[in-house]
């Protein structure tokens, strides 16, 4: 599993790492492990659409039923979102408590049940929040306990 | 609505400067012709990809502005774009900084670059370590992750993301307003001499005047705020600093501004920036809902704190809800 997901996460390591170091507004790849982006369905607990960036608390579910409670980054800078057609309301209304979600995500470099969203998916699997980059090597860990935590050697 | 709450931000001669001439001057500029119809010209397009060679006015900045035009659906800009492995920076060739200078240097944190030992840090080892000492977020001093001011050098270099910048302009002043914190700067143009900075509060976007060399405005500013920062990297600055800067319309949809900073209690000599060029930004297309112009994307306390909850949470800072 893990020589997997370290070939799988190799790819695109370069690639995530130029574009949130150049691009991101508040240190993303320094805070965020962007080089193993993972895959979870989850349950929006609260949207807020805030400045600098919206935060997402959500639910998961692991295969043994356990529920983890996650606190997350997500999304753009709302003056992005609102000129991308994704204004409050609409994100308000797409990311109401209690909606299913698909999320890719970068864990804390720190680990625990914190991260950034990097990208969402509505159940339709249409791309809700702005169009984002497409994440094909990100790593489906839906029921896996605690999703992706960086290892000791991923935090820098 | 919101633009009005913007100036409410300018001193009170300002407000009251503004409310006579530069707002009456804007209202104009939207439904005429520019006032200095006597320099419209037209010019060769040698600066970058714009081959607009459509008339205009080189003496003229008003308009909405971006570097990063695509989200408003307009030709790219390449010359728009810092160059080289990091953004959000002054650049330009960075001179020596003073020992009063490198002390202040080494007290910022910044947050953009990349992470000492990085394997971008490692493999971009010849670029100036500003650009190779990223702290997390959590860590960081940077008053960009505090909503403090950012300061005048800041706001002009600002431009990886899709900040807009608005220029309302009339023959005494120039008001330039910037889309992210919600900040603006001014620019007097009426033949005043620059203030004795001893004698004045400094401040972050500091005193500016500007006058015309052939078709090149040259501005010049001194009494900046020494708590902000010359860009993302931590780089510092003095109250006696002076930032000379000289803005050029080199076609109708480009606007240009090369900066040089004298500093001699931060830095042994003048440090020139890397030109930034925006581009021109139609009304219609920077628009949402119906209403055009810049968004209010202001940096509001109380939100920041929120996210920097999560942001000290995802660097170890404080016990995350992990069982």
């Amino acid at each position: 599993m893990r020589s997997h997901l370290t070939k799988s996460f190799g790819l695109v390591a370069g690639l995530l790492l130029i574009s949130a170091s150049v691009w991101a507004h508040h240190g993303t790849a320094t805070s965020y492990d962007t080089e193993h982006v993972w895959t979870t369905w989850a349950t929006v607990v609260e949207f807020r659409y805030l400045n600098p960036h919206p935060s997402l608390r959500f639910e998961r579910t692991d295969k043994n039923g356990k529920v983890e409670q996650w606190e997350s980054e997500a999304g753009d800078n709302p003056s992005q979102l609102a000129r991308a057609g994704w204004t409050k309301s609409r994100s308000m209304e797409a990311l109401k408590p209690g909606t299913r979600v698909k999320l890719y995500l970068s864990t804390a470099r720190a680990g625990g049940y914190v991260a950034v969203v990097e990208k969402f998916e509505n159940e339709k699997g249409e791309s809700i929040l702005g169009e984002r980059r497409d994440y094909p090597n990100a790593v489906d860990m839906d029921g896996v306990p605690g999703g992706y935590q960086p290892k000791p050697q991923d935090s820098k | 609505m919101t633009n009005n709450t913007g100036f409410a931000r300018f001193s009170r001669r300002a407000v009251r400067a503004l409310a006579l001439t530069a707002v009456p001057a804007f209202l104009l500029v939207q439904s005429s012709a520019p006032q200095n119809v006597a320099k419209v010209d037209r010019v060769a397009t040698s600066a970058g990809s714009d081959k607009d060679t459509r008339p205009y006015d080189k003496h003229d900045f008003t308009g909405l502005w971006a570097r990063n035009p695509g989200p408003f659906k307009q030709p790219a800009c390449p010359e728009c774009r810092d160059r080289g492995p990091v953004a959000y920076g002054y650049f330009g060739e960075v001179p020596p900084r003073t020992p009063e200078g490198e002390k202040k240097f080494q007290m910022n944190r910044p947050t953009k670059g990349f992470e000492p030992g990085s394997k971008e840090a490692l493999e971009h080892a010849d670029i100036d370590i500003a650009y190779r000492r990223a702290y997390k977020a959590a860590l960081s001093n940077d008053p960009e992750e505090h909503c403090e001011p950012l300061g005048l050098m800041r706001l002009i270099a600002f431009s990886g993301g899709n900040a807009a910048m608005q220029i309302i302009q009339n023959k005494e002043i120039i008001a330039q307003k910037f889309e992210w914190t919600w900040d603006n700067r001014e620019v007097w143009t009426d033949g005043r001499a620059l203030p004795n900075v001893d004698d004045y509060l400094p401040r972050f976007n500091g005193y500016s005047v500007g006058k015309w060399e052939g078709d090149t405005l040259v501005v010049t500013t001194v009494g900046l705020d020494d708590r902000q920062w010359l860009d993302a990297f931590g780089y510092p600055i003095s109250e006696k600093a002076t930032l000379e800067e000289r803005w050029t319309r080199p076609s109708p949809n480009r606007l240009r501004i090369d900066m040089t900073l004298t500093d001699p209690a931060m830095y042994t000599k003048p440090w020139k920036a890397s030109p930034k060029v925006w581009a021109l930004i139609p009304k219609e297309a920077m628009s949402i809902a119906g209403w055009s112009g810049l968004v209010e994307d202001r940096c509001v306390p109380s939100d920041t704190a929120l996210y920097r909850s999560i942001q000290d949470r995802a660097a170890g800072v404080k016990e995350s809800t992990k069982k």
